[in-house]
């Protein structure tokens, strides 16, 4: 039979039909020649011929591949045989929904973070444009003016060239007090090229955002405009002021629509050139050749490739190069693709998101592995029970293949309800998820909904399975001699297929050890990055945020409400000392980085220059955060914009650029500020400001009072005596004293600061569920385990008996258990030991403890190894209970 | 237990035998061919009409036979069949066996005859 005729099976039956006909015909016109009248010839044809129907029927089942009546058939018999056990359905379905769901919660995070599409138009044709300079590593920001330089020159390549810059801005409607939100200047073409369309009022023409001022217009984002406007249809043409200007709202973004990362929840759109205006940046800044903080993207025109696209790039860097010898001395320009999960940090850098999706979607398999060994166990057990059915079954004629099919369905059944209750369970999970509290200081669009992905994955899960653990059985069956079955009583198929359950049990025992050990190197790594010396002390900082250009402050008025604030501050009873910064720790607002040229250091040949994090601090920022100064001086008042342009460095830095030598007096230049040689006048100890694990990096202070045209956005961050969190409420109303409108961010006392995303957070979200999967593993191992051996108990019942008969005592019963129990739970650790100790490699990144840890190599196997021999202990326990007589009279 | 595949073969395939023999003698349609069956076995083989398209249908599944549409002798349009090569060496190759078959069933029967008596 083949398929070309399956399909063609309508056409085949309607020439069977004319066949048919011609054949009645036929015999028609042979019984009119012998003289019967024409009813008689019909009627003696059909006689002859058959029901012509019933013939075509049958004709068409031969083209059939499977029977629908036999399917259905199997699906109602399958529906009774598990009602039938209500008890082993209920446990198979719901290790199945365990398994699947922990695949659906995990599947969904990734594909909120990773896969999930930007609802553009055309995502795969819009490419990211990357910078670099003499061979640094790539960066995603270029200038304005390259901006119009780079988009004038790949007009072959691009039908559009376009970007967007984030910024954090006091929204506030008719004196109200602000709110804060995360907006992102965007270039006038910049929703025409990503093919989006707004949802109410309009979006920017290509004309808009180019002169600075012209057009105060905004967009908001749907989910801002449901919060903060309550869905409001007549928002369009509404006056709002943002910090300090007035705007007016000319549209509403589409709800699909969430910007071009998708983690960060951009709350506002406003054309680029009101960058100006807003946030006060001067006009010659703005245009600067190097000031660099416009992301940029192209769009490929059709028919036109990657390459092609960098090859003009090429092109133009090298014409900006010529154009400007100094600004774009040895820069580069290239496109990288579109990376929805990407964060923050260079664009060849490895995407971590990727790593972290990879490795929980490996253990939310192995957990799914486990669960489907234990319901494969139960169904061989099953199997056994049934074996008689079968084989009168097939001994009335039954098909194996009809058999096996039976099984299959059973089987897929169970993964059915199990994938239904999975996916419920998985939307639980991704609901928690999504609920984590971030402790982020951007709004991060963290919600995980579910899409068809989402459903599609885990539909597809519940099918692995299910054809899973009914393989196992149905082969057994397949392979199992039905003969020998009869004759021996029905102990045939799961009798002789100890080895093979065994061999089953064992590889869930490696699975849960590799799932244990894993949880127990993110738990050890958790632990120890939060005891970690960070180089400050985090307890009893209470740190907020605060930016007075919301309310419309220029600069130098910031500077002077600064200088005014701080030491009102530090009168607030309760309050140690006060200081302000641009960033605090693990922070993801202006935890800036800068080139620097260091007098007397030169890069190694073909190497760009280094850029080192810094901070901007008032004084009293190293009594704030404890860190100690160990060389030179702290900055004092003394350090303004009158007086000589000063640093401090940490120690690592010192060590790194002034081996051997006093870094004090030494000099070094931003390059966001060419002009002023910066001198060293002292070394703190090394803190961490980016990063919890790797080695520490170099970093540099420089006062507020040099740099106050840099940023009016602040932290300020304040030691108490108290609990901080309880000084909150009185820090608040001291500020709003002197200032009664601005807003107060961020609120938070330093130690759940670090909770961050740049911080702890990931390594909690990674230890919480890598524990929550390996106890999972641990659970369904223990069943494995307890059901096997019981399992064994339950059919050495008359072998016991005799030996017990002959004088066996109750612990050599014991131990004759227990050596098969050890076998198992031995072989499943060996095995899980190794697997672990590659696993452990792989994750070297991700951990701060070694990747051979012997606190967690050591502790995590033997506890496994006690829970699993406490499993073994209950069948055991109950072999040796068998009353010898009783065993021998059964059989 | 279950009947052995050969043996089942073997009755499925007697009336593939028989139909394939008759093309033998040339292509035909069905109609032609039950009574060709009919009448060459003296009327012993009353083969179910009906039963004869299925069994062509399976014949033609596996390349035994080929079909297309003619007009018959009568000048109706009927569908002609035809022996195929591979059909030629099946039905030889069957003939064989079933004669292997008759022989020895033949020697049986004549044995417990023998017994019986």
């Amino acid at each position: 039979m083949s398929l070309r005729r399956f399909f063609r099976r309508r056409q085949w039956d309607e020439e069977r039909a004319r066949e048919l006909e011609a054949h009645l015909a036929h015999e028609i016109d042979d019984n009119l020649a012998r003289g019967l009248s024409p009813q008689e010839a019909r009627r003696q044809a059909y006689l002859k011929l058959g029901n012509p129907t019933a013939i075509r029927e049958e004709i068409w089942k031969m083209n059939s591949l499977v029977s629908i009546e036999d399917l259905g058939r199997d699906i109602r018999y399958a529906f009774r045989q598990l009602l039938h056990s209500p008890g082993f359905a209920a446990i198979a379905i719901v290790t199945l929904a365990l398994g699947i769901g922990i695949n659906t919660a995990i599947f969904s995070m990734v594909n909120g973070l990773v896969l999930s599409s930007l609802h553009i138009q055309d995502e795969s044709r819009v490419l990211e444009i990357g910078f670099r300079q003499q061979g640094a590593p790539w960066q995603p920001t270029l200038s304005v003016p390259e901006y119009q330089q780079l988009s004038a020159q790949t007009t072959n390549v691009f039908s559009s060239v376009f970007g967007d810059q984030y910024g954090l801005d006091g929204l506030s409607m008719e004196g109200s007090r602000p709110d804060r939100v995360f907006t992102d200047y965007v270039t006038g073409n910049f929703f025409q090229s990503l093919g989006v369309h707004p949802m109410l009022g309009r979006f920017f023409h290509p004309s808009e955002g180019v002169t600075p001022g012209a057009d105060p217009y905004m967009v908001l984002s749907y989910a801002y405009w449901k919060q903060h406007f309550a869905a409001d249809p007549s928002i369009v043409g509404r006056h709002i002021d943002l910090d300090g200007q007035p705007i007016t709202v000319i549209g509403v973004a589409p709800p699909s629509y969430r910007g071009l990362s998708s983690i960060l929840e951009v709350q506002a759109y406003l054309p680029m050139a009101m960058n100006v205006t807003v946030e006060n940046t001067p006009v010659a800044d703005y245009n600067k050749q190097a000031n660099r903080g416009l992301r940029l993207y192209g769009r490929l025109l059709p028919g036109v490739t990657a390459r092609q696209a960098d090859a003009a790039l090429a092109l133009a860097a090298r014409s900006l190069a010529a154009a400007h010898p100094s600004e774009e001395r040895g820069a580069d320009l290239r496109v990288f693709s579109l990376a929805a999960g990407r964060l923050t940090g260079g664009l060849d850098q490895n995407n971590s998101f990727e790593t972290v999706s990879a490795i929980f979607l490996s253990l939310a398999a192995l957990v799914l592995l486990l669960a489907c060994v234990n319901v494969a166990n139960l169904l061989l057990v099953r199997a056994t029970v049934r074996e008689r059915e079968m084989v009168i079954r097939s001994a009335l004629g039954a098909q194996r293949f009809r058999l096996i099919r039976q099984m299959l369905t059973e089987s897929l059944l169970l993964a059915l309800f199990g994938g239904i209750g999975g996916v419920s369970l998985g939307l639980a999970g991704s609901y928690l998820l999504s609920n984590i509290n971030l402790q982020s200081d951007l709004p991060l669009n963290f919600d995980f909904g579910f899409d068809w992905h989402v459903f599609v994955f885990s539909a597809l899960v519940a099918v692995v399975a299910g054809l899973f653990v009914g393989v196992v059985p149905a082969v057994r069956l397949a392979r199992a001699n039905l003969n020998l079955i009869l004759r021996e009583g029905g102990r045939g198929i799961a009798g002789r297929g100890h080895k093979f359950r065994d061999a089953l049990v064992t590889i869930q025992i490696g699975a849960a050890l590799l799932l244990l050990i894993i949880a127990g190197l993110f738990t050890r790594t958790l632990s120890q990055s939060e005891h970690a010396d960070l180089g400050y002390d985090p307890s009893h900082v209470l740190t907020l945020m605060i930016d007075p250009s919301e309310i419309g402050y220029n600069e130098a008025r910031s500077l002077e409400f600064y200088k005014d604030l701080l030491p009102r501050m530090r009168t607030v009873p309760g309050v140690v000392s006060a200081t302000a910064a641009e960033s605090i720790p693990m922070g993801m607002i202006d935890n800036a980085s800068d080139t620097v040229t260091i007098d007397g250091y030169a890069p190694p040949p073909g190497q760009a220059p280094p850029s080192i994090g810094y901070n901007l601090i008032t004084t009293e920022y190293f009594q704030t955060l404890r860190i100690p100064i160990v060389e030179g001086r702290d900055f004092t008042n003394a350090d303004n914009g009158n007086s000589l342009s000063v640093a401090i460095v940490s120690e690592a830095m010192a060590q790194k650029y002034w081996p051997h030598q006093d870094p004090i007096g030494r000099h070094f230049t931003m390059s966001q500020d060419p002009s002023h040689s910066l001198q060293i006048v002292g070394v703190a100890a090394n803190a961490r400001y980016g990063t919890i694990a790797g080695a520490i990096p170099d970093y540099f202070y420089v006062p507020f009072l040099q740099h106050s045209q840099l940023n009016t956005l602040l932290a300020l961050e304040f030691r108490t005596l108290g609990d901080p969190a309880s000084m909150a409420p009185e820090i608040e109303r001291a500020i709003h004293s002197i200032t009664p409108g601005l807003p107060v961010f961020e609120i938070k006392t330093l130690h759940q600061a670090l909770y961050s995303p740049n911080g702890l957070l990931l390594f909690q979200v990674v230890a919480s569920l890598a524990g929550v999967m390996g106890m999972l593993g641990l659970v369904l191992a223990i069943v494995g385990v307890y059901g096997v051996l019981s399992y064994v108990v339950s059919q050495k019942t008359s072998e016991i008996g005799v030996r017990m008969a002959l004088g066996a005592q109750r612990s050599d019963i014991l131990a004759m258990v227990y050596r098969q129990g050890l076998w198992i739970v031995g072989i499943g650790l060996v095995i899980g030991l190794a697997a672990s100790y590659g696993a452990a490699h792989l994750l070297r990144s991700m951990i701060t403890v070694s990747a051979a840890d012997p606190a967690t190599f050591i502790s995590v196997p033997a506890l496994l190894a006690v829970i699993a021999l406490l499993a073994c202990y209950v069948p055991a326990r109950r072999a040796t209970r068998t009353e010898p007589m009783e065993a021998l009279r059964t059989q | 237990m279950v009947r052995s595949n050969k043996e089942q073969e073997l009755l499925l395939g007697t009336l593939d035998m028989l139909i394939l023999q008759t093309l033998v003698m040339g292509p035909a349609h069905g109609h032609t061919i039950a009574h060709i069956i009919e009448h060459t076995s003296d009327q012993v083989l009353q083969i179910e009409q009906g039963s004869l398209y299925p069994a062509l249908h399976r014949l033609e599944d596996r390349g035994w036979v080929s079909s297309c549409w003619g007009a018959s002798e009568n000048n109706r349009r009927a569908r002609f069949y035809r022996l195929t090569a591979a059909g030629r060496k099946h039905l030889h190759q069957q003939t064989h066996r079933w004669r292997t078959m008759v022989h020895a069933i033949g020697s049986v029967l004549s044995k417990a005859g023998e017994v019986s008596r």
